[in-house]
């Protein structure tokens, strides 16, 4: 193994872009159009959302000839019939954290057993609400049901309403992310990791077509170049504009669009290098079996489109069929999306993201062993 | 010193294709060697056996006396495909300094005189895809030559190159076999393969008959090399008819 030649093929590959300034723009301004487009849209969307109730409302008797009345339990049943996208579930209060954190529900609303003598002596509902937070829809969303449902409730009681509407209030708390956080947050970590994705096995795939079909491949192959060399040179030189890339979308999506990250940026930037040097080499693999530019360009939404739908960017992985979620597993995209996910909303460290970021080590380890063996191939026909 | 190539009964078969029939042949240092017969001949396909691009299916291949495919040997052997192989978006200038550098040249000097010998100098700074087909051509054969190899393998050298010009590459390669290089040249023109030392004729993956220019015309009792050529074939045919 030559340092040098990789070294030589890598800034043959940068010459050969810096040669190219549309190609460049391209690569920079495309992921910001796309990004403000995306964002307007992302930022109006609503979801369907799972919710855990504890419920320990001993209720209490309401007077002027309406008896007895649990609010919790009201409040509760009107919550499933104001909206058909929420589900209700039952915990306890030892059951509740766990849930949360597994993302099993979106978010855990206690009823406290003098919540219905409090809403009466007050006057006012005050709501304990905890979210899971990760996802900003889910919170935005619930809040408006529990102000239908709550409205609704009250309409019921019309003693209550008769003396003064009470004033709804709701008590906040975040697992990950903040009253603040918005559907972009959520989906911005994935977008950041996409563009990566695509630009490069673009790049790639059609610059290492041509080297096929304009015979410079052969003519490498009589040199003393290694077949690793050349993938490994190729690598280095597309991760540099790779790494310009994220740069920029970053640089967009955090100080323009105002994305939040609690997490380390530098963990995020190795996360896109790996990201990067898995897609080189999922380009020059996928490169072998085209003849043609236009048959790359067919490649797209083979390899990328299904791979962007099967890594948990827009649809949680948890709720594909359970015969679909190994193979999301499997795809590279899906574990940087995790770990990008990870680090910019909830803040985890490269430790903690560790498991995502060996995954797209080996993924592009198999892909340069991948790649390299395809070379040859076409070498012995 | 061994001889510059050998290639001892190379069978090649591609997908219903006999592309080489159990090929011999053996080229002393220091002269041109033609490599002549019509296109499908199998002169391309025994030129990458020589380069270890293709793997023969039977026989050996010694190229500067170590067998074939070797990757190290290769940083002493030069390569002039049919197709031009430069990348376009860069100039000539960093295509031939590219290739220099992958076989080990560390002087830029050198590929600066690759450029001036192929008469490119002025044209050093301009893309490969602002050339004309010549030029190209030209460019093609300054990163066969730049790091001085002692073998040289040009297929169809002198496609789409002016007659001048061509006059200036034979002038070059006259030279480097003063200077021990070796060069084989696979040619479909005749009056190109004047110009060799030695001639072999190859047709159907076999090489029929090998000589200079004159010894060919001479045993076949025809003025042209052309003639020449095709009475080999003819006679060719019937002894295998016979056989």
């Amino acid at each position: 193994m030559s340092s040098q030649r990789i070294f030589h093929v890598a800034r043959r590959v940068i010459a050969q872009l810096a040669a190219d300034p549309r190609t460049i723009a391209l690569i920079l301004i495309v992921p910001i159009v796309v990004l403000t487009v995306a964002g307007i849209l992302i930022r109006a969307e609503t979801t369907a959302i799972t919710v855990g109730i504890i419920q320990q409302d001993s209720g209490a008797d309401a007077g002027f000839g309406i008896g007895f009345v649990n609010l919790g339990e009201r409040l509760t049943a009107s919550m499933s019939t104001v909206s058909d996208q929420v589900t209700i579930v039952t915990l306890t209060p030892e059951s509740a954290d766990e849930a949360l954190q597994r993302a099993d529900v979106d978010a855990v609303i206690t009823f406290p057993p003098e919540f219905t003598q409090t809403v009466m002596d007050d006057h006012a509902i005050h709501l304990n609400v905890a979210y899971e937070g990760s996802n900003p829809m889910a919170a935005q969303f619930l809040q408006g049901i529990v102000m239908r449902a709550a409205v609704e409730t009250l309409a019921g009681l019309s003693v209550i309403t008769a003396q003064a509407i009470p004033e709804i209030t709701i008590d906040a708390a975040y697992l990950y992310g903040g009253a603040d956080f918005d559907n972009l947050d959520y989906l911005a970590p994935p977008f950041i990791g996409l563009f990566v994705f695509l630009f490069v096995f673009i790049l790639t795939s059609v610059s290492f077509l041509r080297e096929r079909t304009t015979g410079t491949l052969e003519r490498l192959q009589t040199t003393p170049i290694s077949r690793l060399e050349l993938v490994i040179g190729y690598m280095l030189g597309f991760s540099l504009f790779a790494l310009a890339q994220s740069l920029i979308i970053l640089g967009y999506t955090i100080f323009v669009l105002e994305v939040h990250y609690a997490g380390s940026l530098l963990v995020v930037f190795l996360v896109e290098l790996l990201l990067a040097l898995m897609a080189v080499n999922l380009g020059i693999f996928f490169s072998t079996f085209a003849r043609s530019e236009f048959q790359v360009v067919q490649f797209i939404p083979l390899v990328v489109v299904t791979q962007i739908l099967l890594s948990g960017a827009f649809w949680a992985i948890s709720a594909m069929p359970a015969w679909l979620q190994p193979v999301a597993w499997l795809m590279p995209l899906t574990h940087a999306n995790q770990a990008l996910r990870d680090v910019m909303i909830k803040g985890f460290d490269l430790v903690q993201v560790a498991p995502y970021v060996l995954a797209l080590g080996g993924f592009a380890v198999l892909f340069v062993l991948l790649s390299a063996r395809t070379i040859r191939h076409q070498a012995g026909g | 010193m061994t001889d510059a190539l050998t290639v001892n009964a190379v069978q090649k078969h591609f997908k219903g294709v006999h592309a080489l029939r159990g090929l011999s042949l053996q080229v002393e240092r220091g002269i041109t060697y033609g490599l002549l017969g019509p296109n499908g001949a199998g002169k391309t396909t025994l030129i990458r056996t020589i380069l270890g691009l293709t793997v023969p299916d039977s026989g050996e291949v010694l190229a500067l006396g170590v067998r074939m495919p070797d990757k190290a040997v290769l940083q002493r052997i030069g390569y002039m495909p049919q197709s031009t192989a430069l990348y376009d978006d860069l100039t000539v200038h960093q295509n031939v300094a590219f290739f220099a550098a992958l076989s080990g040249v560390t002087d830029p000097a050198r590929v600066d005189q690759a450029i001036t010998l192929v008469s490119l100098q002025n044209r050093a700074q301009s893309r490969v895809r602002e050339l004309s087909g010549g030029m190209r051509q030209r460019c093609s054969l300054a990163c066969a030559l730049v790091h001085e190899p002692e073998l040289i393998l040009l297929d169809e050298p002198t496609v789409g190159i002016d007659p001048q010009l061509r006059v200036q590459f034979w002038d070059h390669f006259r030279r480097l076999n003063q200077a021990g290089v070796t060069l084989i040249v696979s040619s479909h023109v005749m009056d190109e393969a004047e110009r060799c030392d030695k001639l072999g004729f190859v047709r159907e993956g076999t090489l029929l008959a090998e000589g200079s220019a004159s010894e060919l015309r001479q045993r076949a009792g025809t003025p042209t090399l052309e003639e020449a050529f095709l009475h080999f074939a003819e006679n060719g045919a019937s002894a295998e008819r016979i056989a």
